[in-house]
């Protein structure tokens, strides 16, 4: 079945131009990336701690005060907003004794270590050192937490180790232009989980970045998602791939009835499967046009989305650790971060936000739940990723494997790794 | 055994695919002409370039089943083109859904109406044909309890009833009416296939209740249906036959 593409020409914010494919060749990729505690630690030294990293939603910390702690590899860093707006990071580590600040996230109006009482203000400097007149040599001439670099883009709040980075969009491009369009900052968090997974956190970001796997294991999603013939881009750092969704893939017959997943996505936008007369590969041009006419009227403004953007998951990459399922409602993001010291395991987050219709009540703030791998479900499709990522690791360390073996629809891989490399140097 | 259906003329509603499709080669292969009627144009081409392959005569039209006067049109365009009827099978339907009050009005539309409504317009051309019968196609599911309550099995039902009357009604006539429910029937592009992909907990429940643990094909409905349809059967009328590979354990008395 062909499917239809918004063309050169017609209304588009974000560029839809297929990137010529950077002929990264068809080599291995070796597996040590993935098993080696050497190679681990060269990420820290040269990725880690030289990037900028998504840390929370600015809606996380929304109002002066609220902080968050979040984590990459072995630092902790307290994300905070300032009195005057702005977002703050700091190493979450006392300057006493090198305990542990905060935890979780919450409100708070100064930040109190818990085991002498040392206390710093919002802004990181000294607020107050218990008997400070017992420390003849002063206070630590850093004056306070250490503070990190934070910049904040398009509703979310990233942070960087490396006081030399370049500017966040510098870092971002092309990506600013690309997502502007879809103002996640009007989008609310429903979702914040992190589980912990049994693969190095690369494994997690290579799941994610093909669609090779779909006729794998998600057999469901044949019925749903055209899978293979999908545009990927690549551009200095990150990457996309574009796919058709509330379509069925090519590799299926068409049916007369809808299959459930296109139903469910017609019925979230109010168009009545039931009165759908015509096919079902005709569902997705259908549900386009019903949202561009009906949208305004429930209060979705999807004025700057082109009409592909209104059913289509434009699926991004941010180097190195974020993918984002990227809908005109909503957005699924996933940060995957190296576990502290083992590269066989990693932290898996899942941020879902989405759009709020007119009148609909703000749902719960969510706050972040953690547990680790099958304890519990993050839903079908996630868990189909989640189950097969073990055994995934297990055979990267088997004498009888070598590499990554990567086809063309798994260009985006090869990309992430050129990309990784050029922070690393070789191997 | 001669089912004696060479040179007569049948027109099948949803012909284009699936089980109408089976009986519309069927009865090619028979000998009938073959008019069918569907959504889709390159499946209607396919299917009549398909029967017309058998020697006989072979027309589609395309339609939205829901359009009551294309459904009456295309029944007086087949009689026209073939000169007469004498077999009618009204096959088309819209497929199940659930939860949602429109789907009722969709079924009634689609599958129920679109046969009283191809009944009605080829009534004239059967009354004068001396092999007239009419099969309408309900599905087992409009006496066992089936997947989800919904306006798809109820509206089946309703054919069924409809079909023994009017098999009393027109029996004077010499209009002969059956009425054939198939078992879960799978063919490339049926929903059972995208069940089973899509919704594999569904499907395993339902192969696990057949005692051969598969599902039918769309021949072995056709190869019945075919026989209800034809002059064979001379003796069937207000019949209403099961065919589902023995998925249904009740006694039909």
């Amino acid at each position: 079945m062909d499917i239809s593409r918004v063309k050169p020409g017609e209304f588009t914010k974000t560029p839809i131009e297929k990137t010529q494919d950077p002929g990264l060749g068809y080599d291995l990729i070796p597996k040590e990336r993935y098993t080696s505690a050497a190679f681990m630690a060269r990420e820290w030294d040269r990725l880690w701690t030289k990037i900028w990293l998504w840390g929370c939603a600015s809606e996380d910390i929304e109002e002066e005060g609220d902080y968050i702690v979040t984590a990459i590899g072995k630092e902790e860093i307290i994300l905070v907003r300032q009195a005057d707006g702005t977002a703050r990071g700091f190493f979450n580590v006392c300057q006493h004794r090198g305990n542990r600040v905060m935890v979780g996230q919450g409100n708070a109006t100064s930040f109190r270590c818990n085991y002498h009482h040392w206390e710093y203000r919002l802004s990181g400097e000294f607020e107050n050192i218990p008997d400070a007149e017992t420390f003849p040599q002063g206070a630590p001439p850093c004056g306070g937490l250490r503070q990190v670099r934070v910049e904040e883009w398009n509703g979310f709040v990233f942070f960087t180790l490396n006081p030399d980075a370049e500017p966040l969009l510098e870092f971002l491009d092309p990506l600013d232009t690309h997502l502007g369009p879809y103002h996640f900052d009007r989008m609310v968090k429903v979702t914040d989980w992190t589980v912990e997974w049994d693969c190095n956190w690369k494994t997690s970001v290579d799941a994610f970045n093909e669609s090779y796997h779909v006729q794998g294991i998600h057999p469901e999603l044949l019925y749903f998602i055209e899978d293979k013939f999908l545009q990927i881009d690549t551009y200095e750092r990150h990457n996309r791939y574009l796919i058709p969704f509330s379509t069925i893939s090519h590799r299926v017959n068409e049916t007369t009835e809808i299959p459930h997943l296109i139903k469910h996505a017609m019925k979230e936008s109010g168009m009545d499967p039931a009165d759908f007369d015509g096919r079902v590969g005709e569902v997705r041009l259908a549900l386009q046009e019903f949202k561009r006419k009906n949208g305004p009227e429930m209060g979705l403004d999807y004025s700057d989305l082109n009409d592909d953007q209104l059913t289509d998951d434009y699926h991004y990459m941010i180097f190195p650790n974020i993918t984002m399922n990227i809908h005109a409602d909503d957005l699924m993001l996933f940060r995957q971060r190296p576990h502290e010291t083992d590269p066989d395991k990693m932290y898996f987050d899942v941020q879902m936000f989405r759009l709020l219709k007119k009148d609909e009540e703000r749902p719960r703030k969510p706050r972040n739940e953690r547990w680790k791998h099958g304890e519990r479900s993050l839903g079908l499709v996630l868990d189909q990723d989640a189950a097969n990522l073990p055994g995934v690791q297990r055979g990267m360390h088997s004498a009888a494997f070598d590499g990554l073996w990567l086809g063309d629809q798994e260009l985006r891989i090869r990309h992430f790794h050129k990309v990784l490399m050029d922070y690393l140097g070789d191997d | 055994m001669d089912l004696g259906l060479r040179g007569l003329k049948a027109a099948i509603s949803g012909g284009s695919r699936g089980i109408g499709r089976a009986i519309g080669s069927l009865l090619a292969e028979e000998g009938c002409d073959v008019s069918i009627c569907a959504r889709g144009q390159e499946n209607i081409d396919a299917a009549v370039a398909e029967f017309r392959a058998r020697g006989v005569r072979a027309m589609g039209r395309s339609l939205q089943g829901r359009d009551g006067d294309a459904v009456r049109g295309w029944i007086r365009q087949t009689i026209d083109e073939f000169d007469g009827l004498d077999i009618l099978v009204a096959n088309l339907s819209a497929g199940g859904g659930t939860n949602d009050e429109r789907y009722w009005y969709r079924n009634f539309e689609i599958d129920l109406m679109s046969a009283t409504r191809a009944v009605e317009e080829a009534y004239p051309a059967l009354k004068k044909s001396d092999n007239a019968s009419i099969l309408i196609i309900a599905t087992m599911a409009a006496r066992e309890t089936f997947v989800a309550p919904m306006a798809y099995n109820s509206i089946k039902a309703a054919l069924v009833t409809w079909s023994k009357q009017l098999a009393e009604h027109y029996m004077a006539k010499g209009i002969r009416v059956n009425c054939l429910s198939p078992g879960p029937t799978m063919f490339p592009g049926s929903n059972w296939e995208m069940i089973e992909v899509a919704r594999s907990r569904t499907y395993a429940s339902v192969v696990r209740k057949q005692p051969t643990r598969r599902l039918g094909e769309a021949d072995e409905i056709a190869r019945s249906a075919v026989f209800l349809a034809s002059p064979a059967a001379s003796w069937c009328t207000g019949s209403h036959l099961l065919v589902d590979g023995g998925y249904t354990k009740g006694v039909q008395f």
